[in-house]
């Protein structure tokens, strides 16, 4: 075992608890980054009465965004994020298209047709209330 | 005495409020026909449940006392202090005196102003409805408060209005959490600490005590136990060197920050007072909490002041942050005027330093003129008037005084562009001239032969320390300091009061004093001409300051590098007279 001088185990100990108190205030300097004022965005939107929205109708909800199909009495849902980097997809004739990198979506069901996105785009929950309210749930 | 009679007053009011409460219900409610409610009744108290009669279950729900639940709350226990103290003017809900309110509540008497009309035995004792009540519960209101502890204040000051003090400091306190309860800053169910009442907010959301108190408390105790562990190790205590500083390859900056030797005598503390070093250290701090402040601070006029209640009371350390952006920027000007006095009475300003010695008084103007800047960024009711004076006396100045008011409040009275110019000035402007002459004055000392020292032949003390010595002192220094600002932080919080909504409109009087580094202003405009006294003063005590190595411009050798010397006295006295009038004339400011 080494011989500590009293100087030593002094320097030691306040090496120590600098380094301690470093790191104490690392964290603190964290927490208080980590801190995020705006409140989290609805998951949860209200988009009216079902007979909003016709039978076999394809409406894009910008708010969300989304698109909204109506299959008969069926309703279905996918985000209009691309899968790639998060822009919104266009509608196109026959297709969505993202603007930024040229990816390709089929416009029934959401499926890549063409790259740079390599996953479909996402479907989202939809759920019609008794009054006949459509709610279409996010995340 | 006083004590009883307040008692019976308040046995008088209660009854009041259960006799109205009952006549209400069990009369003319069911008879709208039935004479003035309170007639009948004088000085009687009944229960109100054994005279109630039938009556409609809404109005019931409206008007009865509060039932407390099992473990009453403050909140709990407040909402009955409501009901008894502020009902009848606030509404049942909080409303105000609206005709709504005074309808359901008083039906017939309800356009009933007369002075002394209510109370149960009215008059004389009675007291006289104001006409106008503001809401207290709903979006938009209590602007005026900013913590709980305001709030407590204002309600045990001035409520209830026709006896104000009659609260008692624990109704005062339940009232309080009553009104953030129904504001919806106080979860149902949670409570507040009193103790802590300073740093619970009105507006937003009151958190209970976070882990982070706790972890703030042992940063601090990590600090301060180094700082004993370094000075018990005594591994400050360098040997002095006795050779001089040898000529090696070309110095560099940071040689001229720190060259590998100086003369030990005018390394002390006791020469130096730290005051340059430490003010440079806190330059550093100020701009660490700054950048910090800046990731959530919002410069404009309706964001400005809830986004610095976000800091205090939400971000987790922001008060810290905040404390210790407040207390390292006082603790500058007092700093920055030790160092001053430093070199006059060390007679350090004569050439070859006179050009540093007036860097240094640009960068004591600079830093007030920052400390006003960042002052007013608060944009609170308490910087207001301060506001309104420092730049009304720009005004005052001969021909130019509207042109130089334009160029900085950006129009014709304070408002959005003011906000965005001060903050301009306060994190970039004012900050880059601030670096760049820092920079310059260090780099000045040492192109001046370091700190003010007789020639080495003259030397009582020939003795030097090496760099590593310096460097470990400053060290020592700032963790001193360090720890002393966090103390600070955490245990006196840094002023705020209500935002200020409408920086046009003409606010009740809150807070009419200057920062306290211009008090000594506000106390000699008092005095007369606002021009003369406001702006002339202040700038010729400035130019009196720049003019004293001028006028003295000769120290001999043999005196220089200590305190006092005799060939600097006419300077000191100066000096001297001139802190004497800047302190008398604040505590006269303070003293009213």
């Amino acid at each position: 075992m080494p011989n500590l001088s009293r100087r030593d185990v002094l320097k030691l100990a306040s090496n120590g608890l600098l380094g301690l108190s470093g790191l104490l205030g690392l964290g603190a300097l964290f927490r208080f980054l980590s801190y995020q004022p705006a409140p989290p965005p609805p998951k949860r939107f209200e988009v009216g009465d079902q007979s909003l929205y016709l039978p076999n109708s394809r409406t894009v909800i910008t708010a969300i965004p989304a698109v909204l199909i109506r299959i008969d009495q069926d309703f279905t849902a996918f985000s209009l994020v691309c899968t790639h980097l998060g822009c919104t997809v266009e509608l196109k004739p026959g297709e969505f298209t993202c603007p930024c990198h040229g990816s390709r979506y089929d416009l029934h069901t959401g499926a890549v047709k063409q790259g740079p996105a390599s996953k479909a785009l996402q479907p989202l929950k939809v759920e019609v209330e008794a009054s006949g309210l459509v709610v279409i749930f996010k995340g | 005495m006083q004590r009883s009679s307040i008692t019976a007053r308040r046995f008088l009011f209660g009854g009041f409020a259960l006799v109205f409460i009952s006549l209400l219900l069990s009369g003319w409610v069911m008879q709208p026909s039935a004479g003035p409610a309170f007639s009948a009744n004088k000085g009687e108290t009944p229960e109100p449940t054994e005279s109630r009669e039938p009556i409609p279950t809404s109005i019931a729900a409206n008007l009865d006392k509060p039932v407390l639940p099992e473990n009453p709350t403050l909140a709990d226990k407040g909402a009955q202090v409501f009901w008894w103290y502020c009902m009848a003017c606030h509404g049942n809900k909080g409303q105000g005196l609206t005709d709504e309110w005074r309808e359901s509540a008083f039906g017939e008497d309800m356009n009933c102003w007369v002075s002394r009309c209510h109370a149960s035995n009215h008059p004389p004792e009675g007291f006289e409805f104001p006409r106008q009540v503001p809401q207290v519960i709903g979006a938009n209101t209590l602007r005026r408060f900013t913590t709980a502890a305001d709030l407590k204040e204002y309600l045990k000051a001035t409520m209830p209005w026709w006896a104000p003090g009659l609260l008692t400091e624990d109704e005062s306190w339940q009232l309080t959490a009553f009104l953030l309860r129904e504001n919806g800053s106080l979860l149902p169910g949670d409570d507040f600490d009193p103790q802590n009442a300073a740093s619970v907010p009105v507006h937003l959301l009151v958190k209970s005590k976070s882990a982070d108190t706790g972890f703030a408390y042992i940063l601090a105790g990590a600090l301060g136990l180094a700082i004993l562990t370094i000075l018990a190790g005594n591994s400050l205590k360098g040997e002095p060197v006795t050779e001089s500083p040898r000529t090696g390859p070309r110095p560099s900056f940071f040689h001229h920050l720190h060259p590998p030797t100086i003369p030990l005598p005018q390394a002390r503390w006791r020469y130096t007072l730290g005051a340059g070093g430490l003010a440079v250290f806190l330059s550093v701090v100020l701009v660490i909490t700054g950048v910090l402040e800046m990731f959530f601070y919002i410069p404009t006029p309706d964001q400005a002041g809830m986004s610095i209640q976000t800091i205090t009371f939400e971000v987790p350390f922001g008060a810290l942050v905040r404390g210790i952006h407040f207390w390292a920027a006082q603790a500058l000007v007092v700093v920055l005027v030790i160092h001053l006095v430093r070199v006059i009475f060390t007679g350090a300003f004569v050439p070859p330093r006179r050009f540093n010695y007036i860097l240094g008084i640009i960068l004591l103007v600079l830093t007030l003129l920052m400390n006003f800047t960042g002052y007013v960024l608060r944009w609170d009711e308490g910087i207001r008037w301060a506001l309104v004076v420092g730049t009304n006396l720009l005004n005052t100045i001969p021909l130019v005084g509207e042109q130089i008011y334009g160029f900085v409040v950006g129009g014709a009275s304070p408002g959005l562009a003011t906000l965005t110019r001060f903050y301009a000035w306060h994190i970039f402007g004012l900050t880059l001239a601030i670096a760049f002459l820092i920079g310059w004055h260090i780099f000045r000392v040492r192109r001046d032969g370091g700190i003010a020292a007789p020639i080495p032949e003259l030397r009582p003390d020939p003795s030097r320390i090496t760099r590593f010595e310096l460097v470990r002192r400053e060290v020592l220094a700032m963790l001193l300091a360090t720890f002393a600002l966090i103390l600070a932080g955490l245990f006196l919080p840094a002023p705020l009061s209500a935002p200020i909504f409408d920086a046009s409109a003409g606010a009740p009087l809150q807070d009419v004093r200057a920062p306290w580094f211009f008090l000594w202003v506000q106390q000699l405009l008092r005095f007369g001409d606002a021009f003369w006294l406001g702006v002339f003063v202040p700038l010729a005590l400035v130019a009196v300051f720049v003019a004293i190595p001028y006028l003295f411009p000769r120290i001999p050798e043999e005196q220089k590098g200590r305190w006092f010397p005799r060939a600097g006295l006419a300077a000191q006295i100066i000096t001297a007279v001139a802190i004497l009038g800047w302190l008398a004339l604040t505590i006269l400011e303070l003293l009213r």
